[in-house]
């Protein structure tokens, strides 16, 4: 298969998973175009061997870069989260055969993969990277992905139009995407974003969380209840799906995840206000689209409502999509 | 001011009184509800927080201050010129400490004594691993080790107590030695700062390789900073009781109601002998429950979830 064979038939196979975002022929072909200058420059390459490290938090990621390994025509082993990721397996079932031999997973890392590979993705903590990092030879290409936290900025929204996005953005992948928000920013009447962002949450179903995180949440909600009915300037809005506190106090919050959004008044001092998270930013969502954000120098600035759809060109990480896995390293 | 002091005076006393083995569920009960209309009557920030809540008809339903509340509010009854010893919660750096304020430590001292005298140990010489009153004056578990000095005895034996931390620091740093027999270790706390985190099985088994101690011969203690009564478990495997003056739910935090034994969630203690701040603390460790008492599970960080995106803090600790 050439490249535009494999990206019709990846094209048709993403379809299947809508969290992965518009994935036609022309948005996987655009990655190759952007990263090697045409649609047929990545049919002469030598396929590389790519060891993808997959982490459990979303399964957004692994099948985009397994979807970007298929697509060079790479060789892929992909190592898999102890307690599996279902949607693996699925995409590889429903590819054609040729590209399916292409895939090969397993739960435990084969000791030969980490030597076969040219290339190595991978997604965890830091932990996790370091001791890969260390690992890899000085010619295997290493990529990592390590933990983001990403935020929303609604500047002017007296009319909520902008909830309904939000919603969706919090709500995807119980918020444990690198693209998830944390925190909502808002202009104007911040208290009553909170109020209303609340209510759409609500509507949007979701599973259990698990009790380590479910605790965790309860302990912040009774937090946030006692420090509310104490004065200070912060309110909780606790449901069965999501957890909305409303928070004045500067400084970018700690969240336990699965639904659990800050909304926050604009800060004055950005800068301030990010500083304990400046090095782990990976995407802002914005409102309204086109508000000026530039100075605050992050990866990724997007409309509200598309953050965990990123275009298939972006550079996560400050990385080339698929040039990363082809050229060497240095 | 006058008001207060004697109210506190009056359910002093009857804290004290029911320091026993033999406290009915009746009178838990009805004391709770008494130390609850007491402490919502006088404990400003807890009072506000109750007037959010329903009014409790049974201590099961008394609010329970979240622990973090310590860190923010000063959570006393008495006002803050009869606050007479304050204890701060460990904290790594940086970290807002949580103060527990007392009128006296008189109460603290009894429910201490009476849930260590009821698991019934031997006086033996004690061995303590940790800093003097004097050294950390706000320290509740210095002074606790202090307090069971009372309890020593003249022996060749002894009884060795100290933080989990400070046996590991012994045990790395000391050569092995057999404790004559008879001896007994108590534990205590976390690894919290530490960076150390090891498994409970495996301390025991250095207890006993680097002390001659088998697991029976140790005993865990579980209390915090925000507490005045303790739990305490014995070798491996079961779980923590306490005196019937304290005791422990074990809460679903999705539903709010208590789990079925067996099953985990977290763990909200009613502390008849936190007369002066809050009896009904909510805690952030989990726990399973048992028929009597419940394992303790900790803050279980290794169940959170693991990714590009995990919870910020364990990011920003790095």
């Amino acid at each position: 298969m050439n490249t535009l064979a494999r990206a019709i038939a990846l094209a048709e196979v993403c379809q299947s998973f809508p969290f992965l975002g518009p994935s036609t022929t022309d948005d996987l072909l655009a990655m190759v175009i952007a990263d090697f200058g045409s649609a047929t420059a990545a049919d002469d390459l030598v396929p590389p061997t790519v060891l993808h490290i997959l982490a459990g938090n979303t399964p957004a990621a692994a099948l985009q870069t397994l979807t970007r390994g298929l697509l060079l025509g790479a060789h892929n082993l992909a190592k898999l989260p102890s307690a599996g990721l279902p949607e693996v397996g699925e995409f590889v079932a429903r590819l054609p055969a040729a590209l399916a031999a292409r895939v090969e997973t397993s739960t435990t890392l084969p000791e030969a993969w980490l030597e076969q590979a040219d290339a190595v993705v991978i997604f965890g903590d830091d932990e996790t990277i370091a001791h890969f990092r260390n690992r890899v030879r000085e010619n295997q290409r290493f990529i990592a992905h390590g933990h983001k936290v990403s935020f929303g900025v609604i500047f002017d929204d007296p009319s909520f139009a902008s909830v309904e996005d939000a919603a969706r953005d919090v709500a995807a992948f119980d918020q444990l995407g690198c693209l998830s928000p944390h925190v909502l920013y808002v202009g104007g009447d911040a208290r009553a974003y909170a109020a209303r962002l609340a209510a759409v949450l609500e509507r949007i179903p979701r599973t259990a969380s698990p009790l380590s995180a479910a605790c965790a949440i309860r302990a912040l909600r009774e937090d946030f209840a006692f420090r509310a009915a104490n004065n200070e300037p912060c309110a909780v809005w606790c449901g069965a799906n999501s957890t909305v506190i409303y928070d004045e106090t500067p400084g970018f919050p700690h969240t336990p995840l699965y639904r659990t959004i800050f909304v926050k008044p604009l800060p004055s001092d950005w800068s301030a206000e990010l500083h304990e998270v400046r090095s782990h930013l990976s995407c802002v969502g914005v409102f309204p689209n086109g508000a000026a954000l530039a100075k605050l120098a992050i990866g990724r600035i997007c409309p509200m409502g598309l953050m965990q759809l990123p275009p298939w060109t972006w550079h996560q990480d400050g990385v080339a999509p698929l040039a990363s896995l082809t050229q060497n390293p240095g | 001011m006058s008001e207060v002091l004697a109210a506190y005076d009056t359910l002093a006393e009857r804290i004290l009184a029911a320091l026993r083995h033999d406290l009915s569920d009746a009178e838990f009960d009805s004391l709770a509800l008494d130390i609850h209309a007491f402490q919502r009557r006088w404990n400003e920030p807890y009072a506000r927080f109750c007037a959010t809540r329903p009014m409790p008809t049974n201590w099961r339903e008394i609010p329970a201050t979240p622990q973090n509340a310590f860190k923010r509010f000063a959570l006393s009854c008495v006002p803050g010129e009869h606050i007479g010893k304050t204890f701060l919660t460990s904290g790594t750096t940086g970290e807002t400490r949580g103060a527990h304020h007392f009128r006296d430590t008189a109460l603290y001292e009894a429910a201490l004594l009476a849930g260590w005298r009821r698991l019934d140990l031997p006086r033996l010489r004690h061995v303590v691993l940790a800093p003097t009153p004097a050294e950390a004056p706000h320290s509740s578990l210095s002074h606790m080790l202090a307090t069971l000095a009372v309890e020593s005895g003249d022996t060749k034996s002894v009884a060795m107590l100290g933080t989990a931390l400070a046996f590991l620091h012994h045990f790395e740093t000391t050569p092995a030695r057999v404790l004559p027999p008879g001896s007994f270790a108590m534990e205590t706390g976390g690894y919290k700062g530490s960076g150390r985190d090891i498994a409970k099985v495996e301390l025991y088994a250095m207890f006993e390789q680097h002390l001659g101690l088998k697991p029976d011969a140790v005993l865990n203690e579980y209390g915090m900073t925000e507490l005045s009564s303790q739990f305490y478990t014995r070798g491996l495997g079961a779980p923590h009781t306490g005196g019937p003056w304290v005791r422990a739910l074990v809460i679903d935090p999705a539903r709010d109601t208590e789990v079925a034994v067996g099953e985990a969630g977290v763990l909200r203690i009613f502390d008849l002998a936190n007369l002066n701040s809050s009896l009904a603390i909510e805690t952030q460790d989990l726990a399973i429950r048992h028929e009597e008492g419940f394992e303790l599970l900790g803050r279980d960080p290794a169940a959170l979830p693991r990714g590009c995106s995990r919870a910020a803090d364990e990011m920003l600790r790095r």
